[in-house]
């Protein structure tokens, strides 16, 4: 407590501090809140100016924009049905249908109060047990569990947004072989880049580094809500959001309180583990708060509990992502590799060490992390009486800059033209898809977790010399496996026998 | 022959549930076709691996094999569903989507079709003139399209938007945006840059 107590002492007692504070969290609320840019772009864009701040102010910087911006792009889900980033695309599920019934400011606020009480749970989590807790998880998560833990989570997670089980997976399975575009995870050999086509070679650089997601989430939500709103309007059966400014009750929030502390759980030991963080902590909190529901049928047609599982679970694993970080030196994503790369540029090394070498950098960051969470619900509120308000815009004047910012920021991406076009394409792909029951999020979560799934499974068949029970062998991953499979079939079997068909996609 | 087996049966024999299983049938073609160019495509790097005995083709193959069998799954779900007499939810989705509600008149085609291809045309034209030349068609392409038709609209959200990108992008970010290789447009592009960061 003494050393929470000194280093927000050391935060606030700072003007340079407080400053460095302010503009990562309203920088990490707009760049989150703004389609086509996020969080990434700005910390990419912070990152060469770390150089000349002192080391604490600049990874203090970078935890704050992380909070900020997990929380930011639930904005444009909720409002437009555009994920701000990935993490966020559990929330469009419901946060707008509830843009649509004028529950916009409802939606926000759920939205703000748990990623505010996900974020800060998980700070008090990461302050009190970092070093327990990574080397936990560092000694009981393996390459057999993380696969088991995709596994699990793509069992339990596929079925989200579509409207079957059969072709929730599909997406999954599409987003899966997207993702195996590039080079193998253990030699290095390029895939997909060269062949024959009915005839017609084909050789291709930019299909050797793989398809990068980004442009890929621009295009299924941004690009794909954009052609999908154009379409409705040509139709004549476009409906406009009303705005609503009324926040959630303390009553409604009660409710759901069992959901909020599963989403904390499920968010922060999703957090932990590298790689895997906060998008499958979304899809796991609001498949498992759709599951045990009184409310099921609500969901997907504008249920607050939706909103609640996923905000609260995404932000929860922002603290969580930070503990193999700052105690094993472990990035779990790319907001945290740039994280590493201040450390770098500081001369400096994350590891268990650093608490007792570089305490004030420890409890500054831990601090100006739980500020930031709770911040974000003054923040959040003033942006509900505000943002909301962009309803009232017409549709048609904001698509150009929707579309837009989508251009650029998938094309400063890499400075690739090319990425624009996969965007453009995968935006025409996520509108027939989604006219035809697939789940552009079932893609999503495919395409990200795709490549971790295959390294894992990869370095699980050589640890195990390819015995497959091997998996069977290791209790937690036994425990995933078996839970993910029994997903599977009981949902199936429910299918076939056509028992409720909406339990059986749920189960 | 059990009471369902029956109506399948009738079904077969030109009920109207016959013309419904064609767009599941058609569903399983796409997939099952994919499946099997994606599964040809390995061929390309079926390469033995030393330390990993699946190579570099073994999850993109498991990957093909868990599609044909999604897609199957799919088709026997929705022929099922039919077969019970009831609806087959995926199906009717499917159907509803893409069913047209009259004949459509040249400007609704036009439209449509601008839709779609409108930012592909955008795209295919940027490297040649530049995107500082071509955005503002763009966005009043797509203003069109959206049928606005306010003048006073049309020319202020064009202004205020491709304003906003010059500002954030070109002022604030340095985002090396294409200027173009056609000589007038590239010293335009140029010119409108230099604008943007030392006019505005």
């Amino acid at each position: 407590m003494d050393l929470f107590l000194d280093g927000t002492l050391m935060l606030f007692g700072d003007p340079k501090a407080i400053l460095i504070f302010g503009l990562g969290l309203i920088g990490g609320m707009l760049f989150g809140a703004i389609p086509g840019v996020n969080m990434l772009t700005l910390g990419a864009v912070v990152l060469p100016f770390t150089i000349t701040m002192e080391p604490s102010h600049a990874v203090m910087l970078f935890s704050v924009i992380y909070c900020a911006g997990v929380f930011g792009g639930a904005i444009t889900a909720i409002l437009f049905n555009i994920p701000g980033a990935p993490e966020n695309a559990p929330t469009c599920f419901d946060g707008y249908p509830m843009t649509m019934k004028g529950q916009s400011g409802k939606a926000i606020g759920a939205a703000i109060s748990c990623s505010a009480l996900g974020g800060v749970a998980s700070a008090i989590l990461m302050m009190t047990a970092t070093g327990v807790v990574a080397t936990w998880a560092v000694r009981a998560f393996g390459p057999q569990e993380i696969f088991s833990l995709i596994f699990f989570g793509l069992a339990v997670s596929a079925s989200i947004g579509a409207k079957n089980l059969w072709k929730g997976w599909l997406s999954v399975f599409a987003g899966l072989i997207i993702a195996t575009i590039g080079t193998d995870p253990v030699g290095g050999i390029p895939r997909f880049n060269e062949g024959s086509f009915f005839g017609l070679e084909f050789h291709s650089y930019y299909l050797s580094a793989g398809i990068h997601f980004i442009p890929m989430i621009l295009g299924f939500f941004a690009v794909a809500e954009v052609i999908t709103q154009a379409v409705n309007i040509s139709e004549g059966t476009r409906e406009r959001p009303k705005a609503g400014l009324e926040f959630p009750s303390f009553a409604e929030f009660w409710r759901v309180r069992i959901t909020m502390i599963r989403s904390v759980l499920i968010g922060f030991f999703s957090g932990i583990l590298p790689g895997i963080g906060a998008t499958l902590a979304a899809f796991l909190g609001y498949s498992q708060a759709q599951r045990w529901s009184k409310n099921r049928a609500n969901f997907g047609k504008g249920e607050l509990e939706g909103v609640v599982a996923s905000e609260t679970s995404n932000n929860a694993a922002t603290g969580a992502a930070m503990i193999p970080l700052l105690a094993l030196g472990l990035p779990g994503g790319a907001l945290t590799a740039m994280i590493m790369g201040i450390f770098q540029i500081h001369g400096m090394e994350p590891g268990p060490l650093i608490f007792i070498n570089s305490s004030d950098l420890v409890w500054i960051t831990f601090a100006a992390m739980f500020w930031a969470n709770l911040l974000i619900v003054f923040l959040g509120w003033l942006q509900t009486k505000t943002v909301v308000h962009i309803l009232r815009v017409p549709f048609r004047w904001l698509a150009p800059g929707i579309l837009l910012l989508a251009t650029v920021g998938a094309f400063a991406l890499r400075n690739l033209l090319i990425d624009v076009w996969v965007m453009f394409l995968a935006g025409i792909v996520g509108y027939l898809l989604r006219r035809t029951g697939y789940s552009a999020a079932g893609i999503v979560l495919g395409l990200i977790l795709g490549k971790l799934g295959e390294s894992a499974f990869s370095k699980s068949m050589q640890l195990m010399d390819y015995d497959f029970l091997g998996f069977l062998s290791r209790p937690i991953s036994a425990a995933l496996l078996v839970l993910g499979v029994a997903a599977i079939v009981t949902s199936i079997v429910s299918e076939v026998r056509g028992k409720d068909m909406q339990r059986a996609l749920i189960d | 022959m059990t009471g369902s087996q029956n109506e399948f049966a009738d079904a077969s024999a030109g009920h109207p549930n016959l013309q419904r299983l064609w767009k599941p049938i058609t569903e399983w073609t796409i997939w099952m076709v994919l499946g099997i160019v994606i599964y040809s495509l390995t061929g390309a790097f079926d390469q033995e691996i030393a330390e990993y005995a699946f190579g570099a083709a073994g999850w993109p193959r498991a990957l093909c094999i868990a599609v044909f069998i999604g897609a199957t799954g799919q088709l026997g779900y929705q022929v099922l569903g039919m077969s019970r007499g009831g609806d087959a939810p995926a199906a009717d989705d499917a159907g509803a989507a893409v069913q047209q509600p009259a004949r459509l008149s040249g400007w609704r085609v036009a439209q449509r079709l601008g839709i779609f291809v409108f930012p592909l045309i955008y795209l295919y034209v940027t490297p040649s003139i530049g995107f500082y030349v071509s955005t503002p068609v763009f966005i009043l392409g797509v203003l069109l399209l959206l049928e606005v038709r306010s003048p006073v609209a049309l020319a202020t959200v064009t202004c205020v938007v491709y304003g906003l990108l010059l500002v954030v992008f070109t002022r604030f970010f340095y985002v090396a945006l294409p200027v173009g290789q056609a000589p007038p447009f590239y010293d335009i592009n140029n010119a409108i840059i230099v604008f943007a960061r030392t006019g505005l």
